[in-house]
């Protein structure tokens, strides 16, 4: 399978645009925000049970970043790509599958949201946390960077426009960002609405970043975000594999 | 080398391309001439494997383009109409992800091979978003040569260039006909067709309406034309000869010019309308 030269194109643009710092801040300027705002903040008078206010949230932000990111590049460099640039048409009529092409996607999305996250995390040790970092924790970030990357190959393939990828991002990405235990317990909300949050993904990424074990709890949300990290990779293969202008 | 059968294209009600039969032989360049709208593109987009016809067959070298179209990208370079290069990449990258993408083996000396040809060797390391819009032309015509293809498609190959760029790219283009690349190539240009193609279709609402070489379309009408403006309406006059064209601008009262035939001519003859509508 031919993934390499797509993963590696993303990756050499992504490095050019590192360069800019304009790029880096607005990229990382909300996390960066939370964590200044209300982990040093409004988190000296929130109480969590058993831990302090930034060792909850900067798991919880992790997430959040790795998400945002990974989504948000794949699914712009999609959109853009293939109705601004048309750089996406190269791959159509070149010799590679479509499981190449998302393969390729995944992988740099999954690069993107481990950069952010590192940085968050950095971030956050030198503010004092005592997060806890294991395998399960590394493979359930991996995890969740894939899942929101393959959502974004989906997204960048249907978006009609740009503003459509700011629409699907205002109304799942962003509610997923607030509701699903990033910055306050779930179980505080009100039962139908735990229903809800359990069923999204990012709920059990917040779980298993703040408590990587290998409970069976842990291993269902690992089996959860498995589950939507296949579902999206099939459906977005699919998609491309479909593709007809 | 090509064959197409039947081949149709609709957008819901918009028939972009309405049974076009065609054979392109190898070795040719082939053009497509017709104004915007005409079909051009979507008959590229199908052959490439980009868009899939709504009726009808294509193949390249008896490689079904819908069934099998993995043979049929390892046949093909596109150079599309609009310039889809990474500017954000050297020219150097640019051509060395393409060449990855076909699995192509001596990259590094392909892509040098390649930049001496386009005359870009001094640039292999420069963002390609600083060069000129000639140069950037170039550099896809030179990416879709990478991989070594029998056919190329040429989409509007010298659009937007000045004249002194165009004619360096016919040049180009020249070159790869002498070294046996069969060529297809779209344009709205009347002198690109002529200079070019070995055979011309004129395509028009989705239609093919003639196909012929240059010089048999642009005979069927006679050898020159003359030219006369009527109360700021330009009337056309076909003539056999220039001895027949000067005793017609003879009969005119007015300012009149005479020419040799061309393929708008033509054009004008079978559709009633101006290539650049």
């Amino acid at each position: 399978m031919n993934w390499f030269p797509i993963f590696y194109r993303e990756i050499l643009l992504f490095q050019r645009r590192l360069l800019r710092l304009g790029y880096v801040v607005s990229a990382l300027f909300a996390p960066l925000l939370y964590l200044l705002a209300f982990g040093l903040g409004l988190g000296k008078r929130v109480a969590i049970p058993g831990t302090s206010y930034l060792d909850y949230l900067l798991p919880g932000l992790i997430a959040m970043s790795s998400m945002t990111n990974a989504y948000t590049w794949v699914a712009n460099g999609l959109t853009v790509g293939r109705l601004h640039f048309r750089t996406f048409q190269v791959y159509v009529q070149a010799p590679v599958t479509a499981t190449a092409i998302v393969v390729g996607e995944l992988l740099a999305g999954v690069a993107r949201g481990l950069f952010a996250s590192l940085i968050i995390l950095v971030l956050g040790l030198l503010l004092g946390s005592r997060l806890q970092l294991n395998l399960m924790f590394v493979l359930a970030l991996i995890l969740n960077c894939a899942l929101f990357a393959a959502l974004g190959v989906i997204v960048g393939m249907r978006s009609r426009s740009h503003e459509d990828t700011a629409t699907f991002t205002n109304f799942l990405i962003m509610p997923m960002a607030f509701f699903c235990g990033t910055f306050f317990p779930v179980n505080e909300m009100p039962w139908l609405v735990q229903v809800i949050i359990n069923c999204l993904p990012l709920t059990h990424t917040n779980h298993l970043l703040r408590f990587p074990a290998w409970t069976l709890a842990d291993l269902g949300s690992l089996l959860v975000l498995t589950a939507y990290g296949l579902f999206c990779i099939v459906l977005g293969i699919i998609i491309i594999r479909r593709y007809s202008e | 080398m090509i064959i197409t059968q039947d081949l149709s294209k609709h957008y819901r009600e918009v028939v972009a391309l309405d049974g076009l039969y065609l054979e392109i032989h190898p070795g040719e360049i082939f053009g497509l001439l017709g104004p915007n709208g005409a079909g051009k593109t979507t008959t590229i987009k199908i052959l490439t494997t980009l868009a899939r016809p709504t009726r009808g067959r294509a193949f390249l070298q008896d490689y079904d383009v819908v069934r099998q179209p993995l043979p049929v990208k390892r046949l093909i370079g596109v150079c599309p109409q609009e310039i889809n290069l990474d500017k954000e990449l050297t020219a150097y990258e640019n051509l060395w992800i393409y060449g990855r993408l076909y699995r192509l083996p001596d990259l590094h000396k392909r892509i040098k091979e390649l930049l001496d040809f386009g005359d870009l060797s001094d640039r292999a390391s420069h963002l390609v978003k600083n060069f000129s819009g000639g140069m950037q032309r170039r550099l896809l015509i030179l990416r879709a040569l990478m991989s070594r293809p029998q056919v190329l498609f040429l989409d509007e190959p010298t659009v937007g260039l000045d004249p002194q760029v165009r004619r360096q790219l016919w040049s180009l283009i020249q070159q790869l006909k002498m070294e046996g690349i069969t060529i297809v190539l779209t344009t709205h240009y009347i002198e690109e067709a002529e200079m070019l193609c070995d055979r011309v279709g004129i395509l028009n609402r989705g239609r093919l309406i003639a196909l012929d070489t240059p010089a048999a379309l642009v005979a069927r009408l006679g050898g020159y034309v003359v030219e006369a403006m009527h109360n700021g309406k330009r009337e056309y006059h076909l003539v056999k000869d220039k001895a027949e064209a000067y005793s017609c601008a003879q009969t005119e009262n007015c300012e009149v010019i005479i020419r040799k035939v061309n393929l708008e001519d033509v054009f004008i003859q079978l559709t009633g309308e101006r290539l650049s509508r």
